[in-house]
């Protein structure tokens, strides 16, 4: 996201109770919140901030299939004797036919798993924004130790709309409120 | 909290239902399918009241076994239904009684469900000779009161802490009831590690007097724990349809379901090491196994990965059809009626192969193993290719002891516990929070 860049004005509480009052306060009075940072997660958090059921494991199943599939085709493109495969190399073991299902299901077991472990982590990964090479910038250190922060973002808003917030995280107990452009 | 009452109504309807059942019984005992009625031998009512008196017990057993599991664990969101698992847990009592009758029948030779307790088939069988000191009717009998007592003493007595702890608990400091409770909980977890499949060895896998797998008491007992833990969801189900337990949100029954859906992978899981196993090595005493299942009775060997494994895999697979009553009520249906049926392909063939060579063997007069069955041409036999209607009857006659059984227990208590150390932490027990 290089050249875009995000106004911030936040708040930090000292307390999660505290914040969750916030945030709900926040959300009967319908702004717009960027996004709340917390060292820990909070239990009932995410209904309160109306954040919706994670899609990841569509992701996972998606990514699971495919290596069923790589699994199968590859092991029937090596040992053939399947409708489309003739076998690249074709080997006997145990006496078994070319191709016998049982003796596949552990390697496309795997498969599946690994496809799925690595595709879902990476998907995350991307979605979170996060990668080598990506800057994240922390709007507060100490919000990965011992404080609860409340963002807002304030590109578009003009000043009354800001000095609104601000009487907001002063009414909600905020303890500090800083701006910051990441 | 509503106290449960167990109304007329379920009395008269769990009533019929066992009527059913006995009747079902009496008249496996006389239509012994053509086969091999000339034995003389009942195999069709006998293996039918093994299998389902094996099926409750153990149900009863592995709720036991998870009971401590669970309080050895620290977990807590159980506790809102475990005076459910405590009542399911006492049914190895009426079990126990059961099975003793087998035993006495095996003792007494009444029936021919075992190859091994024919002494003239073992003095003249290697393999059956070596097995003696195990597999033998002092044993069967014996070793099965023995160990069933055993676990009977522990479920009872989890039981009865629990009830003391409803009475007392307030009072005493240090959670003495609950460290009383972790203690027997401690000691009764290896004690059934070890005698669980032993158990299994000799009332299930013994059937097939030849064959042995190591795997066979994973994938059994995985089976009970499951038709427990669908049964479990059933009633909960049922229970809050009439008013009970109000306690119990969709977040517990979402993690029973997630129960459900990872412990049925993982019964496939046993199941497939222990076919892939013996279909690689192809070792003839071990192959002969699965190839009379897969040739013979292929709507059990097939029927039981398709409900097992395959409808359970896919339907429970969504988070929504595990936070639903509708779908998972079905789901758990399927489940319980799909480890009845594990049951019935463990047991049942095994049966019929043992009861047609003592058949031939009267006949022949010769001496011949266990494992020649193969010849046997495969074709229709009711009650033991497939389930026939007298062994649905059967089941249903037994699901409903079993659940008379529960609800009887149910009522001698409070339905939760009262003083539980966990039962706040189960209250606010929560899933996840969107919807």
């Amino acid at each position: 996201m290089k050249g875009h860049h995000k106004e911030v004005l936040f708040g930090l509480y000292n307390d999660e109770e505290v914040l969750m009052n916030a945030v709900k306060k926040a959300n009967k009075q319908h702004l717009d919140i960027m996004d709340v940072y917390s060292p820990f997660p909070i239990h009932g958090l995410d209904p309160v901030m109306g954040l919706e059921e994670s899609r990841l494991h569509i992701v996972g199943f998606i990514f699971g299939m495919l290596g069923t599939l790589t699994a199968l085709i590859g092991i029937s493109w090596i040992f053939g004797g399947s409708l489309m495969f003739h076998g690249d190399w074709p080997t006997i073991f145990g006496g078994k036919p070319y191709w016998s299902l049982p003796a596949f299901i552990p390697i496309t077991f795997e498969l599946t798993v690994l496809f799925c472990a690595i595709g879902m982590t990476v998907v995350f990964y991307i979605i979170c924004g996060l990668g080598f090479g990506v800057d994240n910038p922390v709007l507060d250190d100490r919000i990965t130790d011992d404080k609860f922060c409340l963002a807002f973002q304030t590109n578009d808003m003009d000043a009354s709309a800001v000095d609104n917030l601000k009487g907001f995280f002063q009414s909600t107990g905020a303890e500090e409120v800083h701006t910051k452009t990441i | 909290m509503k106290q449960f009452t167990f109304e007329a109504k379920q009395k008269n309807f769990l009533i019929g239902m066992m009527g059913l059942g006995i009747l079902c019984l009496i008249l496996s005992f006389i239509l012994e399918p053509a086969q091999i009625a000339e034995g003389g031998t009942h195999a069709r009512f006998w293996s039918n009241f093994l299998l389902n008196v094996v099926f409750f017990t153990g149900i009863a057993f592995m709720i036991t076994f998870v009971i401590a599991a669970f309080t050895l664990a620290y977990a807590g969101w159980y506790v809102v239904f475990k005076r459910i698992w405590e009542a399911f847990s006492s049914f190895m009592l009426p079990g126990l009684i059961m099975m003793v009758i087998i035993g006495i029948a095996v003792y007494a030779h009444m029936n021919h469900l075992y190859h091994w307790a024919d002494s003239d088939a073992v003095a003249s069988d290697k393999v059956l000779t070596g097995k003696s000191s195990f597999l033998n009717k002092n044993w069967y009998l014996f070793g099965s009161i023995i160990i069933v007592g055993s676990w009977i003493f522990f479920g009872r007595k989890f039981r009865q802490i629990s009830i003391e702890e409803d009475k007392h608990g307030a009072e005493v400091a240090d959670f003495a009831y609950h460290r009383n409770l972790r203690k027997y909980a401690a000691i009764f977890l290896p004690i059934a590690a070890f005698t669980g499949p032993a158990i299994v060895w000799q009332w299930v896998m013994s059937v097939d007097a030849h064959w042995y797998s190591t795997l066979f008491a994973w994938y059994s007992m995985a089976s009970w724990w499951l038709a427990g833990c669908s049964l479990t969801i059933m009633l909960i189900i049922y229970l809050k349809s009439k008013g009970y337990l109000e306690a119990i949100t969709k977040e517990h029954l979402h993690d029973l379901g997630k129960f459900m859906f990872a412990f049925s992978i993982f019964w496939t899981y046993c199941w497939f090491s222990q076919y892939m196993l013996i279909w690689y090595t192809n070792n003839g005493e071990e192959t002969i196994y699965y190839f009379t299942r897969k040739s013979e009775y292929p709507v059990l060997f097939f029927g039981n990965l398709v409900i097992n494994f395959v409808l359970p895999f896919l339907i429970l697979m969504r988070n929504t059809t595990k936070r639903r009553y509708g779908t998972l009520f079905f789901s758990a249906a399927l489940v319980f009626f799909g480890h009845w049926f594990d049951y019935f392909y463990m047991i049942k063939p095994g049966v019929f192969i043992t009861a047609k060579e003592a058949l031939e063997h009267g006949k022949e007069g010769a001496h011949e193993a266990a494992g020649h069955a193969v010849e046997h041409a495969a074709s229709f036999v009711p009650g033991f290719t497939i389930p026939g209607l007298l062994e649905i009857g059967v089941f249903l006659g037994f699901t409903a002891f079993f659940i008379y059984w529960v609800f009887n227990q149910l009522t001698k208590a409070p339905l939760m516990p009262l003083n539980d150390p966990y039962m706040e932490e189960s209250l606010h027990h929560e899933v996840q929070s969107y919807e």
